[in-house]
């Protein structure tokens, strides 16, 4: 009878805590999937989960649609506004266009994370950071507390707030950026992203996330946002936004799980261009930017979507596709697809429960098969020049695709302290020209490293013409480490992080190149002990060397003692002939113990003075 | 060379070929300096023009990073002049002049002949000398020196700065010396250790009308100079820098050993491979190792200070922690002084031998590191290794002769003779 009623009453309870969060959820909580197919059979799927909370519930502690592991990290370090990132793979501008979010929530490869924190001193900032990484470490299972002084700069122009910051000043503000390219992402970072969640990926679009398809991904970045929000006139709110970009091969997508090694196609099969002048039976210049646009969200996926997150607002439909609307898509019962205006998306509307599915089946008119990707606003490639492990430059080719308007961004690097940058060689030119435009950068934010302390920050805001090619070139010197600063696989090379480029003009666009390997001189890891000892030997020599000759008296070879094998002969046979002596004597005073037991003590010590005295 | 007359014509045409010579080095080949500049026997962390170049006029502290380790004057020097990736030339000729102006301190030297006799003894054999004229153009056309030259590195003001101070004790002036000493220090903070042994020298050559009688008031009143036109460039350090965080940067890397860049000395590699927790420990004690000489030979060959100078450079070239080549030359420079105990030296030949083996493997094995990959740490590590035993034992063989010849004048019988230690 009790268990029965405890059961009620826990039910009552439980449904109407539903009821109170459903209502409130209208307005606090939203997920979409946006998904976009793009060329040379590449499909962007962009999952973005955004939830509020008011400040004032925030500071009580009191976390509806907010995760209190994070809240209580950010509230602990005093953070106002946060961004991280885990990132993986290269976004291929040419073929892809721009990037989603206008780049906005991307990072660099490994992971990134800057926040503004409020304290009063930099030292305070530092020790703030020190709790937020260390803490977020935790948190994520990513190696976030290596982000230690040499990998955290604090950008001058690069980064600024998102959100509404109001009652505080400038000063009190302190932003700082880390940066860990050579942190591998994987399943164990997704599985603490998706309990931020409401509905913890067991319902709505998060049920889509699987790591075995998330990091088989061409390129994909998850981002944490968290920024304060103030409405006019209505009460502040604090924002967080979970977003996972992600571009699947859909080609390997629908590889067959039992033999998923890839093979080529046979000859017959490859779909060939034939407009090419060298087009022939034994010819064939790929066509495969229509191919392969036939899927279904469980390929893509490896699950269907399994109804819809009971917390979402229902107004904001959960699945998005951008395909033109001539192309027919196919989709499971109980789900409501709608056209959009602008004719290249549609949306669908699903029923809580209904296992979502939607199928494209291959495309009748060739020419409306993709919506044509936007051209980014810059193009960017970053590498090294130079060759041996003594210096090196690094290059930036900047393309500017407009015809007629010119781009202005702001250029930050952040590079390790072994990195020696000599700034005097940075130069900025354009293509086509040998000689360096001054004209094209115009201001340079520049803090050098200091050994072991801290990294190189570089900010550059430069501008690049229409239709053209700016190289921005600099040298550097490769410093070589004591022997336990290298890692164990020292050869490999050294992870340097992405340049992040924010385009001020003419809109606001982020985009980072890709990282770089950095290889450093080695010593050899395998001789310590030798070293020392060789080392050791040669200071001895020459020590012992100079001492010998400034203490010693000089004689005439005939005169002094002499030395020589004769005499060395002769004191062997004299020191003998005296051992043999007293082991003789020592015999003949030899007496039996009956008769040294009798005599006592006086006769024994008699014995030792007198072996003493020889 | 013999010490005949020398003309004015021959002194006008020995410095002039010199500078003749570097400039057309400089004009001729323009990728050589640069290549120079670069290379690690050329250039120290402490002593990389490369490194001087760095942007002074960035709104940007240069002791406020890891890459420039020098003196603040230098700063100031080097925006005083022209630009130097515009107009290379000025510096190039500034650079010349520096090392006309080392070779003319050291003719000096070789002029009064302290080497053969001093105050407290005079060598048998003091006559068989070469002439300031010979020394000098040993020194100008030693390639080390030209080499130090095109590379620009800044040691060859430290070299000036000490051949100066040498040449100012050997004629009589005391507070120029000393002076030109607080410079060298001030530089590269080794030649502080030179104090000691230059104020012998300084108190055997004192002028007799106003010499002091005691060496320890002589000191007192000597030692202070140091310090104070020390304390004076210290103090014009910080109001071009605005700060003293150029001490830590200039003289701490030395002491600390920070930047670990290859050279041909014996700590990178040591200090590279040392386990953290006896590093602290073996800086100590190479840093004792390299001032212990100090007292030891002052006191052994107190009767020719300028020999224990000339060792201790030696044993600086070998032992301090960012040596190169141009330490190398400073102390090539001072050895021909000593033409006359040259036939007492035992293993010229091996020494020649191995300082050639180091000079040409050297950078074949560091090509093989770096670039080609085909060699290891090792490589290099090894000739280092090589390039120091034969410095020193050049340094020893020195040594010996000297005491030998200071030995012959009480047994003049010896002469040519079979000699031991005992």
């Amino acid at each position: 009878m009790r268990q029965l009623f405890s059961f009620v009453l826990l039910s009552l309870v439980s449904l109407s805590s539903f009821f109170v969060s459903a209502s409130a959820a209208a307005a606090d909580y939203h997920e979409q999937l946006v998904l976009r197919p793009l060329p040379l059979s590449a499909l962007l799927a962009s999952f973005n989960f955004r939830s509020n909370t008011s400040l004032s519930e925030f500071e009580a502690h009191n976390f509806r649609f907010f995760p209190r592991s994070l809240g209580q990290i950010l509230q602990h370090a005093g953070t106002q506004e946060l961004h991280l990132r885990f990132s993986l793979g290269r976004w291929d501008s040419e073929s892809w266009g721009a990037r989603p979010w206008d780049g906005a929530r991307e990072g660099g490869t490994g992971v990134e994370l800057w926040a503004w924190l409020q304290a009063a001193t930099d030292e305070e900032a530092d020790h703030k950071w020190l709790t937020l990484t260390n803490a977020l470490s935790g948190l994520f299972c990513a190696s976030l507390n290596f982000i230690d002084g040499t990998r955290t700069t604090r950008p001058v122009m690069s980064f600024q707030p998102e959100g509404d910051h109001l009652n505080t000043t400038a000063v009190d503000t302190h932003l700082l950026y880390g940066v860990l390219p050579h942190e591998v992402v994987c399943t164990e970072n997704l599985t603490p992203f998706l309990k931020l969640l409401p509905c913890k990926g067991k319902a709505g679009i998060a049920t889509l996330l699987d790591g075995h398809k998330l990091f088989d991904a061409s390129w994909q970045s998850m981002a944490i946002d968290v920024r304060p929000i103030c409405p006019a006139g209505g009460e502040c709110v604090l924002q967080i936004e979970l977003t996972i970009d992600m571009v699947l091969d859909i080609d390997r997508s629908k590889r067959p799980r039992d033999n998923p090694i890839p093979r080529p196609p046979p000859g017959h099969e490859l779909p060939c261009n034939t407009s090419k002048p060298y087009h022939s039976h034994d010819t064939c210049f790929p066509t495969d930017h229509q191919a392969n646009q036939d899927w279904t969200l469980s390929q893509i996926f490896g699950r269907t979507m399994k109804g819809t997150c009971p917390l979402t607002d229902p107004t904001v439909p959960p699945v998005c596709l951008q395909v033109p609307n001539s192309r027919s898509v196919y989709h499971s019962d109980g789900v409501l697809e709608k056209k959009n205006l602008d004719r290249v998306s549609r949306c669908f509307e699903i029923k809580p429960d209904v296992n979502f599915e939607i199928v494209l089946p291959t495309p009748d008119d060739e020419s409306a098969v993709l919506v044509k990707p936007e051209t980014p606003l810059l193009y960017a490639e970053r590498s090294f020049t130079g060759h041996g492990q003594e210096r090196g430059g690094v290059q930036t080719i900047l393309r500017n695709p407009s015809p007629d308007t010119e781009v202005e961004f702001i250029y930050m690097e952040s590079l390790p302290w072994f990195m020696r940058v000599y700034l005097h060689t940075m130069s900025a030119r354009l293509q086509g020209q040998s000689a360096k435009d001054d004209a094209l950068i115009k201001e340079v934010y520049y803090r050098p490293a200091v050994d072991r302390a801290r990294g190189t920050q570089l900010e550059v805001r430069m501008r690049v013409p229409p239709a053209s090619t700016v190289f921005l070139t600099y040298d550097f010197e490769k410093s070589i480490l004591r022997y336990t600063e290298y890692p164990p696989d020292a050869n490999r090379g050294f992870d340097v992080a992405a340049a992040v480029i924010t385009i001020l003009s003419p809109a606001a666009y982020n985009l980072r190149t890709t990282s770089l390997l950095c290889s450093l001189p080695t010593p050899d890891f395998s001789m310590p002990y030798n070293v020392i000892i060789f080392t050791s030997t040669a200071i001895a020599l020459a020590f012992g060397g100079m001492f010998n000759i400034l203490v010693r008296r000089f004689v005439a070879a005939d005169e002094g003692p002499e030395v020589g094998l004769a005499v060395l002969k002769k004191r062997i046979k004299e020191r003998v002939g005296a051992l043999v002596e007293k082991i003789k004597k020592d015999k003949g005073q030899k007496i039996p113990y009956e008769a040294r037991n009798k005599s006592g003590k006086a006769n024994d010590s008699g014995v030792e003075t007198e072996v003493i005295k020889e | 060379m013999d010490g005949g007359k020398v003309t004015v014509g021959r002194t006008a045409a020995l410095y002039a070929g010199a500078a003749v010579l570097r400039l057309a080095i400089f004009t001729l080949l323009p990728d050589l300096p640069d290549l120079l500049t670069g290379r690690v026997e050329v250039s120290t962390p402490v002593t990389s023009f490369k490194r001087c170049l760095f942007l002074y006029n960035h709104n940007v502290s240069p002791y406020d990073g890891g890459v420039y380790h020098q003196a603040p004057l230098f700063l100031l020097l080097f925006s005083l002049l022209p630009n130097a990736l515009s107009y290379p030339i000025f510096t190039y000729l500034l650079y010349i002049a520096i090392d006309l102006l080392s070779a003319g301190a050291l003719w000096k030297i070789a002029d009064s002949g302290e080497a053969g006799s001093s105050a407290l003894f005079s060598s048998p054999r003091r006559e068989r000398r070469w002439s300031g004229f010979v020394i000098a153009a040993i020194f100008l056309f030693n390639p080390f020196t030209i080499a130090t030259c095109l590379g620009r590195s800044t040691s060859v003001f430290t070299t000036c700065a000490i051949l100066h101070a040498i040449a100012k004790a050997v004629s009589g002036a005391p507070f120029s010396a000393m002076v030109a000493l607080s410079f060298a220090s001030y530089l590269s903070m080794y030649p502080l250790l030179l104090l000691p042994p230059l104020l012998l020298l300084c108190f055997d050559r004192q002028r007799p009308e106003r010499a002091k009688k005691s060496i320890l008031s002589f000191a007192a009143t000597h030692v202070p100079v140091v310090f104070g036109v020390l304390g004076l460039l210290f103090g014009m350090s910080y109001l071009i820098t605005g700060s003293w965080e150029f001490l830590p940067s200039t003289y701490g890397v030395q002491l600390t050993l920070s930047d670990l860049t290859p050279n041909v000395g014996l700590w990178w590699y040591f200090f590279i491979e040392m386990f953290d927790s006896f590093r602290s420990f073996f800086l100590a004690v190479f840093w004792l190792h390299l001032s212990c000489y100090v007292g030891g030979l002052s006191v052994r060959i107190r009767r020719q200070p300028l020999v224990v100078l000339t060792l201790l450079l030696g044993i600086f070239a070998i032992f301090k922690p960012y040596p190169s080549i141009s330490d190398t030359s400073l102390f090539l420079a001072m050895v021909p002084l000593y033409r006359h105990v040259f036939p007492l030296m035992r293993y010229s030949f091996v020494i020649a031998a191995v300082i050639m083996y180091a000079s040409f493997l050297g950078p074949a094995f560091y090509y093989l590191w770096i670039y080609a990959g085909s060699g290891n740490a090792n490589f290099f590590y090894a000739i280092t290794l090589v390039w120091g035993l034969g410095l020193s034992l050049l340094v020893c063989d020195l040594m010996f002769a000297v005491l030998r010849d200071e030995w012959e004048l009480e047994r003049p019988e010896m002469a040519g003779k079979e000699i031991r230690q005992i």
